[in-house]
C-alpha cells in the first residue's frame, strides 16, 4: 500500500515540479540570502540574551568562574526550595564542578518522580530569542528538561550566539564532527499555556520555573542593564 | 470527522444565539490583533522576513519532488521509517498498524490538525486503543466530546466554569474547589503526567520538515509534544508533505513568522528538532520512530491555481482578524479548519459541493490577506472559489441570475449610471425624513439586522464629476 502510495504521490509531484537541476536549486537558495532576525534590545550580546530570558519569564544570574557557578546554584536552591539537592545529566562539564564547596548535592542521571529540581548545561544560547539549546543524550536526558518542577540551566558566554541562523551554523559544525543528535531542544521559558480563556498559566506540563545562569566572561553591568531593559 | 459545512448558515445562526460564547469571541477578536501587532512592530523588519519566507516556500513547493525525496532520504538515514498515505483512510490504517505491531494500548498524542483531518482518534479508539490528547486545549475538547473551534486555541470557546464542571465530572479525584485557572491546569497536568509515563506510543505533528538533515520541527508552549516525543518507546510523527523546507535556517525563519502571528510571542517555549530513534549511547528516547506523510489532495492543490494555500503555516492570524469568524466561531464552519484559511482549505480538501457556503462566508474586507504571515492572497482565492461555484452551478439559481444581471449591468456603465441617477434621488427622497430605511425590498438580509442608510442625494459618479470640474475650474483660474 505504502509503496504504491509513494510512487503515485511522487508522480503527481513531479508533474507539478519545475524539474530544475540540483545546482540551480542550490544557486537559487544561496541567492535568497539569509532571513532578517529580530532586533536585539541592545548591542551587547550577554545583556541582550539576559534581557530576553527575563522577557520569556525566566530568571537570571551570572557567574564568572566554576567556584562562582556552584555558589549561585547553591544560593538559588536554598533560597527557593530550602534544599541542596538537584539532578543533573551525565555531562562531564557538570561533573567537574566543585559542588562540595557550595554544599550542593547533585545526583547524576535522569529526573525521577519526586525530584523537583533539574540542572542542565546548555550547548548554546541564542540572544535573539532568549533561548538555551540542549542536545538529547546521556549528558542531558529529556526528562531533566521536561519532568522537573524547576529547571536550572548553565550556559557559557562563549556559547552565546546572536541569532538562530548562527546557532544552526554551530549545530551543523558539531554534527559534522559528532553526528546528528536525536533531538535538539531550544527552550525559551517555563512551560506555559493560554488554553483556558487565554489566561497565561506556567507549569502546564513541564517546569513551573526556569532559571538561567550565564557563566564566564560576562560584562559586570549585564545583569543590571538586562533587568532595566526587561522592565523589571 | 463528520462534516457539517453544508449547513454553515444554520450553524452560524445557532452559534450567535449563545451569548456567553459570543462574548468570549468578541474578547478574543479585540485582544489578539493588538498582541500580534506589538510583536510585529518589535521585530522591526517583518515585511522583509515575510517576503523572504514566501520566496523560500515558493521555491520549495515549486521543487517539492526534489525536497521531499531529499527529506525522505535523510530521514531514513537518521533511522526513521517513512510512510506515504494518499488519503485519510490510508493514513489512519498506517498509524493503527504501527500501534498493533507493538501491541500498544496507550497512546499519548500531541496537537495535530492533520490527525483531526483524518479522524485518527476515533479510528484508533474503535480499535480499542486508549488515545489521550495531551495539549491542554485538545484534552479539554476530547473530554467534552467536542471538536476544535480554533486551530491554535482549540478550547477557547469554553469558559473556565464549563471546564471546571467538566473536570469535576471526568476526573474521579474527590471533592475539590478548582476555583482558579491555575488549579484547572494543575489538575490536567497531574492526570496527563500519569498517561505520559505509561504510554507505549507517542504521536506528534510537525511544523516543518527539514530536507537537508531529515529533522522535523515541533513547536509548543506546554512541552506536551516533547513529552510525547521522548517518553514512549514508539514515536509516530503525523504530518503532510507540504511542510518540507530546504534548510534548518528556513524552518527557523518561518518560526519567526509563526510565533508572532499566532500568539504574539518572540519565541515558543519549546522548539524541538527530532531526527529519529535513540542513538547508541543514549539513555532515553523512542526505540523506533515513524514519519507518516499525508497527501489528501495536496498534490492536486499544488498543481492547481490554489497552490499558494500550501504556504499556510497554521498560525490562526486570519481567524483572529476575520469579522465572520469573530461573529460565528469555528464550529459553524463544520470541519477541521475554520475562518478564511478554512473556507479555502475545506472545499479543496473535501469538496466544493460539501462546503458551498464557506467561500461566501467573507465580507471581502481583506484583513486576512493583510495579516497572513506568508502573504497568501486569501480574499482572491475565496473569490476564485465563488467563481468556480457559479461556473459549476453550485450556488442557488436566483443568486446566479442576480449576479448575472449585476455583471451585465456593470459591463454597460452608461446604463448603470443612468439607472443609479434615477434610483438614488428616489431613495434619497423616500428616506430623507428618517435618514435610513428599516425595510427595503430584496434587501431583508440587511434590514432584518440593521437599518440601511438613505443615500445623500447624488451618486458617486455625479459627485466625482462635480469635484473634477471644480478642480479644473480652480486650475484655470
Amino acid at each position: 500500500m505504502t509503496n504504491s502510495a509513494r510512487s503515485q504521490i511522487f508522480a503527481k509531484l513531479r508533474q507539478a515540479s519545475r524539474g530544475a537541476p540540483v545546482d540551480t536549486l542550490e544557486r537559487e537558495l544561496q541567492a535568497m540570502g539569509r532571513a532578517p532576525a529580530a532586533a536585539l534590545p541592545c548591542p551587547d550580546l550577554c545583556t541582550a540574551f539576559l534581557a530576553n530570558v527575563l522577557k520569556n519569564q525566566g530568571s537570571v544570574d551570572c557567574a564568572a568562574d566554576r567556584s562562582g557557578t556552584v555558589q549561585v546554584v547553591g544560593q538559588y536552591l536554598y533560597q527557593h526550595y530550602r534544599s541542596h539537592r538537584l539532578v543533573a545529566g551525565n555531562d562531564p562539564r557538570l561533573a567537574a564542578l566543585p559542588w562540595r564547596d557550595a554544599g550542593v548535592l547533585p545526583r547524576f542521571g535522569s529526573v525521577e518522580p519526586g525530584e523537583p529540581v533539574a540542572l542542565s548545561f546548555a550547548r548554546l544560547a541564542v540572544a535573539e530569542t532568549g533561548s538555551i539549546v540542549t542536545w538529547t543524550g546521556k549528558a542531558n536526558p529529556a526528562a531533566n528538561n521536561l519532568l522537573a518542577e524547576h529547571h536550572i540551566v548553565l550556559v557559557d558566554s562563549a556559547d552565546l550566539v546572536a541569532n538562530t541562523e548562527q546557532a544552526w551554523d554551530r549545530i551543523n559544525q558539531d554534527m559534522e564532527k559528532s553526528g546528528r543528535p536525536r533531538g535538539i531542544n531550544f527552550i525559551a521559558g517555563p512551560s506555559s499555556t493560554g488554553d483556558i480563556e487565554g489566561q497565561l498559566v506556567y507549569g502546564a506540563h513541564g517546569p513551573h520555573s526556569w532559571h538561567v545562569i550565564l557563566t564566564g566572561d560576562v560584562p559586570v553591568t549585564a545583569l543590571h542593564e538586562a533587568r532595566d531593559l526587561a522592565g523589571g | 470527522m463528520q462534516q457539517t459545512s453544508e449547513t454553515f448558515l444554520e450553524n452560524a445562526s445557532e452559534a450567535i444565539k449563545d451569548a456567553g460564547k459570543a462574548q468570549r469571541r468578541d474578547i478574543l477578536a479585540q485582544f489578539m490583533p493588538p498582541v500580534r501587532d506589538a510583536a510585529i512592530n518589535n521585530f522591526e523588519n517583518f515585511e522583509a522576513l515575510r517576503q523572504h519566507v514566501k520566496k523560500v516556500q515558493q521555491h520549495s513547493l515549486d521543487n517539492l519532488d526534489h525536497y521531499l525525496a531529499q527529506f525522505e532520504q535523510e530521514s531514513v538515514r537518521n533511522g526513521n521509517q517513512v510512510h506515504f498515505a494518499r488519503d485519510g483512510d490510508e493514513f489512519n490504517s498506517i498509524v493503527l498498524d504501527i500501534c498493533q505491531q507493538h501491541s500498544a494500548r496507550r497512546i499519548a498524542k500531541g496537537k495535530s490538525m492533520v490527525t483531526e483531518e483524518t479522524g485518527l482518534n476515533d479510528f484508533l479508539q474503535r480499535a480499542n486503543l486508549d488515545v489521550m490528547e495531551t495539549d491542554l486545549g485538545e484534552y479539554i475538547i476530547q473530554q467534552a466530546g467536542e471538536t476544535p473551534s480554533h486551530i491554535v486555541g482549540p478550547a477557547l470557546h469554553k469558559s473556565a466554569a464549563e471546564i471546571r464542571e467538566l473536570f469535576l465530572e471526568k476526573h474521579d479525584l474527590g471533592p475539590r474547589e478548582l476555583a482558579e485557572t491555575a488549579d484547572l491546569v494543575g489538575e490536567a497536568r497531574g492526570v496527563l503526567r500519569e498517561h505520559f509515563l505509561n504510554a507505549e506510543v507517542g504521536i506528534i505533528g510537525a511544523n516543518a520538515l527539514i530536507a537537508e538533515n531529515g529533522y522535523s520541527m515541533l513547536v509548543t508552549n506546554e512541552g506536551n509534544g516533547d513529552l510525547c516525543a521522548n517518553l514512549p518507546r514508539i514515536l509516530i510523527i503525523c504530518t503532510t508533505m507540504d511542510r518540507v523546507l530546504p534548510r534548518a535556517e528556513d524552518a527557523t525563519a518561518m518560526l519567526r513568522l509563526l510565533v508572532r502571528s499566532a500568539t504574539g510571542q518572540p519565541q515558543t517555549c519549546y522548539t524541538s528538532y527530532y531526527s529519529g530513534p535513540r542513538r547508541e549511547h543514549d539513555t532515553d528516547g523512542p526505540l523506533e520512530t515513524h514519519i507518516v506523510l499525508l497527501d489528501n489532495k495536496r498534490s492536486d492543490i499544488l498543481a492547481s491555481d490554489y497552490h499558494e494555500m500550501l504556504q499556510c503555516i497554521r498560525c490562526g492570524a486570519c481567524l483572529n482578524h476575520c469579522p465572520v469568524y469573530a461573529s460565528v466561531g469555528g464550529h459553524a464552519y463544520g470541519w477541521v479548519y475554520p475562518g478564511p484559511m478554512g473556507s479555502i482549505l475545506t472545499p479543496l480538501l473535501t469538496s466544493l459541493e460539501q462546503s458551498v457556503a464557506l467561500p461566501n462566508a467573507c465580507t471581502s474586507c481583506g484583513r486576512c490577506a493583510e495579516v497572513c504571515p506568508t502573504d497568501i492572497p486569501l480574499p482572491d482565492l475565496l473569490r476564485d472559489l465563488r467563481h468556480e461555484e457559479a461556473m459549476e452551478k453550485l450556488s442557488s439559481r436566483p443568486w446566479r441570475q442576480g449576479m448575472k444581471m449585476h455583471a451585465w449591468l456593470l459591463r454597460h456603465p452608461r446604463l448603470y449610471h443612468a439607472l443609479t441617477a434615477i434610483g438614488i434621488p428616489i431613495l434619497h427622497l423616500l428616506g430623507r425624513k428618517r435618514g435610513s430605511f428599516s425595510r427595503l425590498p430584496m434587501a431583508d438580509g440587511w434590514t432584518s439586522q440593521r437599518d440601511f442608510p438613505a443615500p445623500q442625494g447624488k451618486t458617486f459618479m455625479q459627485l466625482y464629476k462635480a469635484r473634477n470640474k471644480a478642480s479644473r475650474t480652480r486650475a484655470d483660474d
